[in-house]
């Protein structure tokens, strides 16, 4: 096909190039058609190409130079803008649904908090302190059962004074043999060994750990500001009870020896 | 170094205060005496704890008198007669 021929006729023809389909359907001198090209994207792009009659100059080959002008008009344009709208919302979409995850999940974290604690409670797993009887409903609970204890368990002491602390703080007995269910006594004695008074405050723990849910004190001198003068010695009692359940629980099996640690702090000195 | 357990494991246990509270402390040496006796009757019967019972309990009782100690019925603190019995008659035993 020649360009002159078309530029006398109107006519529909294919024209294939390289990356378009050219559809000329006006006769003029000045062919326009219409190429729908593909670029890389993909996208079809309907863009109107104009190219203007060779014969003007019939000294160049009509095959080997086809002057084009090519502009997409603003149908075509839409077209395009609207798929790509369209991505837009999309992504849009996604932005919201993965910023509302991201502020449910720092809800979460912080919703755990109560939400733990109160399934620990519940379960008491983990150690947790469950709402559970007091020493003398134990005590009470044991005496009426009648449970007899045969296994003997030694209970040793120690004391120990914070640095800088100018008391003498020691057990008054070494070690005490209870029987699981008995409640017994204990003597810590402090002497304040300067010379202006000193308010201590102790605190202490048992060992080995796993034992200590079995200890229960009833009563001590611990986690309460004592106030010495200047060369008093005061003796400090300790009112124990080891839970009966001790014997029972094969965790304890080999466990014979307790030791009671007791700490003192210096709270000020005046 | 943990010993296992959940949420924390023994990072989470903290002392339990006592279940009565604090002893207030016996400045004026008011119930030494029965404190006395208890460590003796301790130190002879080789720290047996259930052998002196009763020199606890008198200590416990004068601590209540001397307002030292919340006033408390004995045997709720584990010192039922039945109890008291017993470690008297191994008292007597000795």
């Amino acid at each position: 096909m020649s360009w002159s021929k078309l530029s006398r006729r109107s006519q529909v023809f294919y024209y294939l190039s390289k990356n378009s389909l050219l559809v000329a359907f006006q006769s003029r001198k000045v062919t326009e058609g219409f190429g729908y090209v593909t670029p890389t994207t993909g996208i079809w792009l309907r863009c109107r190409y104009s190219s203007w009659s060779v014969t003007q100059w019939p000294q160049f080959s009509p095959r080997a130079y086809h002057p084009v002008a090519r502009s997409c008009t603003q149908l075509e344009f839409r077209h395009h803008y609207a798929s790509v709208a369209l991505k837009e919302k999309k992504s849009r979409k996604m932005l919201i649904y993965l910023t509302a995850l991201v502020f449910g999940m720092v809800g979460c974290s912080y919703a755990a908090v109560p939400l733990y604690r109160r399934f620990c409670q519940a379960t008491g797993y983990g150690g947790t302190v469950q709402r559970r009887e007091s020493v003398e409903e134990k005590i009470s609970r044991h005496s009426r059962d009648g449970t007899v204890m045969t296994r003997e368990i030694v209970v040793q002491f120690n004391a120990d004074v914070a640095d800088g602390m100018p008391w003498k703080f020691i057990p008054t007995q070494r070690e005490v043999r209870v029987k699981p269910g008995e409640s017994a006594l204990a003597f810590y004695t402090a002497e304040n060994q300067s010379s202006s008074p000193i308010t201590g405050v102790s605190t202490y723990n048992v060992t080995p750990m796993k034992a200590a849910v079995y200890f229960n004190k009833i009563q001590c001198f611990c986690f309460e500001e004592q106030r010495l003068l200047p060369g008093e010695q005061v003796d400090m009692p300790v009112f124990f009870y080891i839970d009966p359940e001790f014997a029972t629980d094969p965790r304890m099996d080999g466990i014979n020896n307790l030791i009671l640690s007791y700490t003192f702090f210096k709270v000020r000195d005046e | 170094m943990s010993a296992g357990g959940a949420f924390g494991g023994t990072r989470g246990a903290r002392p339990v205060p006592p279940e009565k509270g604090v002893f207030p402390l016996d400045h004026m040496h008011e119930c030494d005496l029965e404190k006395e006796d208890y460590l003796n009757c301790l130190k002879s019967s080789s720290h047996k704890s259930e052998k002196c019972r009763r020199f606890s309990r008198k200590y416990l009782e004068c601590r209540m008198e001397k307002n030292l100690m919340a006033k408390q019925d004995m045997s709720e603190l584990g010192f039922a007669k039945v109890y008291m019995e017993v470690s008297e008659e191994k008292t007597a035993n000795i």
